[in-house]
């Protein structure tokens, strides 16, 4: 090597070279231009297809997560004409949908199966929590089935992060995407609930406390004791005044981006909308009652007043464990593990909980004519076995279970896909995690093609479902 | 150093417009006389199927396939795509008798729909010759094909200068035969980066000026071009310091063939804040910065350097690093094996001892994970799968995960290279001699002392050949033999092996390079491929024999990379420079990671920190473990340093930690209570400032020097004056001044 050569100039090798292959090129035919054009173009075609806009039909989502897993069977798939150790204890009563029976313990639910759509026949294999949840909240399956699932930075990110990444909110004080009020966990903490490869500046904004708190609030968005507005003005222009003596704004992107974060942020603790939102002591007492005085209610009604100022994802977990063991707290998870019976717990706890939130959220939004423009979406990560098993409970079934989509240009009052007679196997139009996940993306107006750069900067679509135009309206 | 070649073309871009033209009747022409004669399956069909996409990761070569048609990934396994597209379904996707009626044909002109679109035209050579296929019998001709032998691209590297924006690149393709062909317009061309447009008939194109790579695939075979797209700068000449040693020759090397410039010469406050911060992990307390500039001997810097390479702070914080990636962490190790693992690690950097005997005594590691630390590796890391990955990765920068369950798409590894590799750990064992879990549900949690030992048997299954695969170390041919001596196993034989491997010393070297300058010189650190090439592949290679020749001495090589003026440059660029990213002409400014951070916070205020179930006092950077993962036990100083990315270290990857800015950052450092705490202490440093007795100049004078390493500047003078002069409440407006300079760019960025 020598420094001091510097090859600026082409040797006259290198140029005949080039000329040499140039000529070569001229050896060509006529009226073969067509032939050639399309595969010349390929790769303009391709950057416009990467640009293609949907109009989008859902301005927001409300993703609904029903950690432990519902029972298909004492929800929205009923089968009382199953034998006995299969149809279990309830019995359907019909919805103002003809046709749309509902389990009798959700009278509420039955008033507004109008506004519903189900997708009866939704499957997959996985059967152990943490990877079927992570395939519900991220829409690809994952790399193994078993309880040792680790969150890591080659699994997917949450749908939230997702919708950051490709299209966040227009405004600069609001997040994009919202999740509360657990971080869920069996285990290990449940992938698929941050950005992941994505980098965490894609992050859901987490917000781990109760919304049914009498003291709610959030502290990241309130200013330590001492410290008010004025005086936070104060000690940013001092901040900025320092930022001036470097060069560092001006050429290195870094610190551009915290700068960019600095305002974010600013604009958040700045901002109205969101704290209004958050003020949940400010909504009318009746209001209040009619989400029910739960973490789970108030968390419905939270992610309404978000929606409200315009958050495009949020996400409210049903609770932080798959619980299924009593009727205080804990999931859907109703094994009849340690003496306990499912139906008594679901009678107790799951089933008032969910008919006194879910049709109170979708009445609110559709009085304020917001369900046109919200997606909401509720599902497990799995059903539940249709043979009652020697508790008298029912244990996981990811082979065929339910999913409850609303609003966001999804068709009202209409059941999509079917069970057979035990709500065991799907029989018609079988839909996968991934194609909810396509569907979803569709509706808010993302090609679920799209492609980004996973670990290791391979390319990955963001989804590699189907988008279920059938239940479009 | 092999020159590039730099193309220049003065007619600009009429003349190119021309030439595309040209290229288009040239194709044509090729297509109008398909070599009929032979149309083979193996070289031409094979291709077709991948340059047409068919066979890519989104399309049918996902695992799932695609519309219930499965090709393999790239097609790395002829033989079945040739049973895929001719016996499948009974034989429907290709019809011999009107070939053009082959649903083959049908779908990928998108004659009938077809959910990847039109892959290519009715009259195009893809078809004819695929038509050609079809109609001779569809037959694989695997015995009879020539097996390509290597893929030659020229040019390898080209530097192509404005107003030229475009190149062209050839393909040869060398057979087993000894035939040769030119397949320049059969090859795929695919590029990395998004700086660059590559056309199917090799020709590149700028699309913004930058350093890039395109990879050129051949069959089974791929080689990357490395491209540089300049501007032009007539009349450009070089200027630059003279080289400290043979680090700035490469570099500056480099830089003359970009027509960049290097930055100028750091500041002696910066260098030594620079210093401390990449070998420490904190600033300069503000004596040691004013004591090193009024320094005047010309060999302050060496000094400087050789004094805090000896420091105690040095071992914390690059046993730090080290945790990171040997997954020192409790949940798996419990809290006396990951402080003695930890402990172990700071030690032998501590007394400087060889990298290649630390990676030997780690691989090679057996016994009790209390009484023998580095057994801790083994318990870590608990099937002979991640062993594997984690040898592979961290000694090796070997990625492998892709080759569980594929060919590696981008390396030369095999399923079988793979789950061979694993084999060479099959035996190796953990004896759990008790587990106290403290969460039944938590599989990953131990507790207790485990026994890392060889035992008689094991093995690791090949889901490929459905049987166990046969112990064999990564790239070699043969079976892995111990030898004859019983007191040699596996583990001996690996931890010799992977020391003496040349791509050892390359992997060290370019991880402290990493550590130093931000990026290493493959990037990223664990991912040597041929297809992934160092920015300076001749100064990689010098590096790693120069740590070969000192015997692997951390230190030497930290000196040597300290010494060069490359480091020593200025964070602002040279205007010629101002997009480089790659070629190290000047500084970049990153952010701190979450430990330095928090420590620098603390010792410029004065505040020890507390860390629940640590003496009071102890740095972050000193923490044996990783990020706790449990939510509920996170303290406010956990949660900090989790969201300045400090990793749980599940993974053996630097890639774990993150050095993204987020939004979370920012409001941890405006509102959240940590930083709020130390400020507001009452007993911190800025007591002492609040003393009435200090002038205010003094003062001021201080806080600069403690948090930003040089004095305020004019303007910050007096305004930081007059603020402290019209203040009522002294401690309150320092409080102040120090979440301002603490919240400062220069605070928060190294740089």
């Amino acid at each position: 090597m020598n420094p001091n050569s510097t090859p600026r100039q082409p040797t006259r090798d290198q140029v005949r070279h080039v000329l040499n292959r140039r000529a070569a090129l001229r050896v060509g035919g006529l009226g073969m231009l067509g032939l050639t054009l399309p595969g010349l173009l390929h790769g303009e075609i391709a950057a416009k297809a990467a640009l293609r806009r949907i109009a989008p039909r859902a301005r927001s989502v409300i993703f609904l997560f029903q950690w432990g897993g519902p029972s298909q069977l004492e929800t929205f798939d009923m089968k009382p004409d199953a034998p006995e150790g299969i149809r279990g204890l309830h019995k359907p009563i019909p919805s103002n949908v003809p046709g749309l029976w509902v389990n009798e313990r959700l009278p509420r639910m039955a008033r507004v199966m109008d506004k519903v759509c189900l997708v009866r026949s939704v499957h997959h294999t996985m059967r152990n929590h943490n990877s079927a949840a992570y395939y519900a909240l991220t829409g690809h399956a994952p790399p193994l089935d078993d309880i040792r699932l680790k969150d890591s930075q080659e699994l997917f990110p949450a749908y939230g992060s997702f919708v950051d990444k490709l299209a966040p909110s227009t405004r600069p004080d609001l997040p994009t995407s919202v999740a509360f009020p657990h971080v869920i966990s069996d285990g290990s903490v449940t992938p698929g609930q941050h950005a992941s490869f994505l980098g965490k500046q894609h992050d859901p904004f987490l917000v781990r406390r109760d919304p049914n708190a009498a003291d709610f609030s959030l502290p990241e968005l309130s200013l330590p004791a001492g410290i008010d507005p004025a005086r936070l003005a104060a000690r940013r222009e001092m901040m900025q005044l320092v930022d001036r003596q470097s060069r560092l704004l001006e050429h290195a992107s870094v610190a551009q981006g915290l700068d960019a974060h600095y305002d974010k942020a600013l604009a958040l603790l700045d901002s109205e909308a969101l704290r209004n939102a958050f003020q949940i002591n400010n909504e009318p007492g009746p209001v209040r009652e009619g989400f029910g005085r739960s973490t789970y209610g108030q968390s419905c009604l939270l992610a309404r007043r978000l929606v409200e100022v315009g958050v495009k994802f949020v996400t409210v977990y049903f609770d932080q464990s798959i619980g299924g063991q009593n009727t205080e707290n804990g999931g859907w998870d109703t094994h009849g593990f340690n003496n306990t019976r499912m139906f008594p717990i679901i009678e107790g706890r799951h089933l008032p909980l969910m008919d006194q939130t879910l049709p109170t959220l979708l009445t609110d939004l559709d009085e304020r004519g917001l369900l046109d423009t919200t997606l909401v979406l509720w599902m497990g990560e799995f059903g539940r076995t249709p043979r009652i098993n020697g508790n008298i409970s029912r244990d996981h079934w990811p082979d065929c279970y339910t999913v409850l989509l609303a609003g966001g240009g999804v068709k009202r009052g209409f059941a999509f896909g079917a069970s057979d007679q035990h709500a065991a196997y799907p029989t018609e139009h079988l839909v996968r995690p991934d194609d909810l996940a396509a569907t979803v993306f569709h509706l808010l107006g993302i090609d679920p093609s799209t492609e980004v750069r996973g670990q290791g900067d391979r390319p990955v679509a963001i989804s590699g479902g189907r988008i279920l135009h059938e239940i479009i309206a | 150093m092999s020159l590039p070649v730099l193309l220049r073309c003065p007619a600009g871009t009429a003349r190119l417009a021309i030439l595309l033209v040209l290229v288009m009747f040239n194709r044509g022409a090729a297509a109008a006389e398909p070599d009929s004669a032979d149309v083979s399956y193996r070289r031409d069909i094979r291709q077709i199927l991948s340059r047409a996409g068919c066979n890519a990761g989104p399309c049918h070569g996902n695992a799932n396939g695609k519309g219930g048609f499965k090709l393999s990934l790239r097609g790395e396994d002829p033989a079945a795509d040739h049973r895929a597209l001719t016996e499948e379904w009974g034989g429907r996707r290709i019809d011999p008798f009107i070939p053009t009626n082959s649903l083959l044909l049908l779908k990928a002109t998108a004659t009938l729909a077809h959910e990847g679109g039109r892959r290519f035209n009715p009259n195009s050579w893809e078809y004819t010759s695929l038509a050609q296929w079809i109609a001779s019998g569809a037959i694989d001709d695997s015995t009879r094909a020539p097996v390509l032998a290597r893929l030659e691209v020229s040019p390898r590297e080209l530097v192509i200068a404005a107003p030229q924006t475009n190149a062209l690149i050839q393909a040869i393709a060398h057979f087993t035969d000894g035939t040769r062909r030119d397949v320049t317009r059969e090859a795929v061309y695919e590029p990395v980066t998004a700086d660059v447009r590559a056309l199917p008939d090799g020709t590149v194109e700028r699309l913004k000026d930058g350093e890039s790579v395109v990879l050129v695939r051949y069959l089974d075979q791929q080689q990357p071009v490395r491209l540089a797209f300049i501007p032009d700068r007539p009349g450009f000449n070089w200027s630059g310091p003279g080289p400290a040693n043979f680090i700035d020759n490469h570099i500056f090397a480099k830089l003359r063939t970009r027509q960049q410039l290097p930055a100028g010469d750091v500041s002696d406050a910066l260098f030594l804040r620079r210093l401390h911060l990449d070998l420490l992990g904190l600033p300069p307390t503000a004596p040691e910065a004013r004591a090193f500039v009024r320094d005047p001997s010309p060999d302050k810097r060496a000094r400087a350097i050789d004094a805090a390479l000896e420091r105690p702070e040095f071992a914390d914080f690059w046993a730090l690093k080290w945790s990171d990636l040997l997954r020192v962490e409790e949940r798996t190790l419990d809290r006396k094996g990951m402080i003695v693992f930890h402990r172990w690690i700071r030690d032998a950097i501590a007394r400087n001892q060889p990298l290649d005997v630390m990676a030997r005594e780690l691989v090679s590691a057996r016994g009790s994970t209390y009484s023998h630390p580095p057994a801790n590796f083994h318990r870590a890391n608990r099937t002979p799968i991640d062993r594997a990955l984690a040898v592979s990765q961290v000694f090796l920068g070997t990625r492998l995960n892709c080759a569980q369950c594929h060919n590696h798409p981008f390396d030369r590894w095999s399923q079988d290279d793979y789950h061979d590799w694993a084999a060479v750990f099959a035996r190796v064992q953990t004896k759990v001699l008790r587990n106290d879990r403290r969460d039944e549900n938590d599989s990953h949690e131990f507790s207790g002392e485990q026994i890392v030992f060889v035992s008689s048997n094991g093995e690791v299954p090949n889901p490929r050949t459905g049987q166990s695969a046969r112990p064999r170390l990564l790239g070699e041919t043969a079976p892995l033999d111990p030898g004859t001596d019983p007191a040699r196993d596996e583990l001996d034989a690996l931890g010799e092996w992977l020391t003496r491997h040349p791509q050892f010393a390359r992997v060290q070297v370019n991880r402290i390079w990493f550590h130093l300058f931000g990026r290493g010189l493959v990037d990223p650190i664990d991912d040597f491929r041929s297809t992934n090439p160092a920015s300076h592949p001749e100064l990689l290679d010098a590096l790693a024999a120069e740590s070969v020749r000192s015997g692997h001495d951390l230190r030497h090589l930290l000196r040597l990379m300290l010494r060069s003026r490359t480091y020593q440059f200025s964070s602002v660029p040279d205007p010629t420079a101002a997009n480089d990213e790659v070629n190290h002409s000047h500084t970049r400014p990153r952010r701190l990671a979450a430990e330095p951070l928090l420590d620098a916070q603390a010792r410029v205020l004065g505040a020890e920190l507390q860390f629940k179930g640590w003496p009071k006092g102890t740095r972050a950077a000193q923490l044996p473990g990783g990020a706790p993962q449990k939510e509920g036990r996170k303290t406010p100083t956990d949660r900090f340093l989790e969201t300045f990315g400090k990793p749980p270290r599940l993974l053996t990857c630097e890639c774990e930690r993150s050095d993204a800015s987020t939004l979370a950052q920012a409001l941890q450092l405006i509102s959240g209570p940590v930083l709020h705490e130390l400020i507001t202490r009452p007993d911190n440093q800025l007591a002492r400032w609040a003393d009435p007795e200090l002038s205010p100049d003094r003062v001021i004078d201080d806080i600069f020097w403690s948090v930003l390493t040089r004095p305020p500047g004019p303007d910050e003078r007096e305004r930081f004056t007059r603020i402290l002069a019209n203040s009522t409440d002294r401690r309150a407006t320092l409080e102040d001044f120090a979440w301002a300079l603490l919240n400062s760019k220069e605070f928060i960025l190294r740089h």
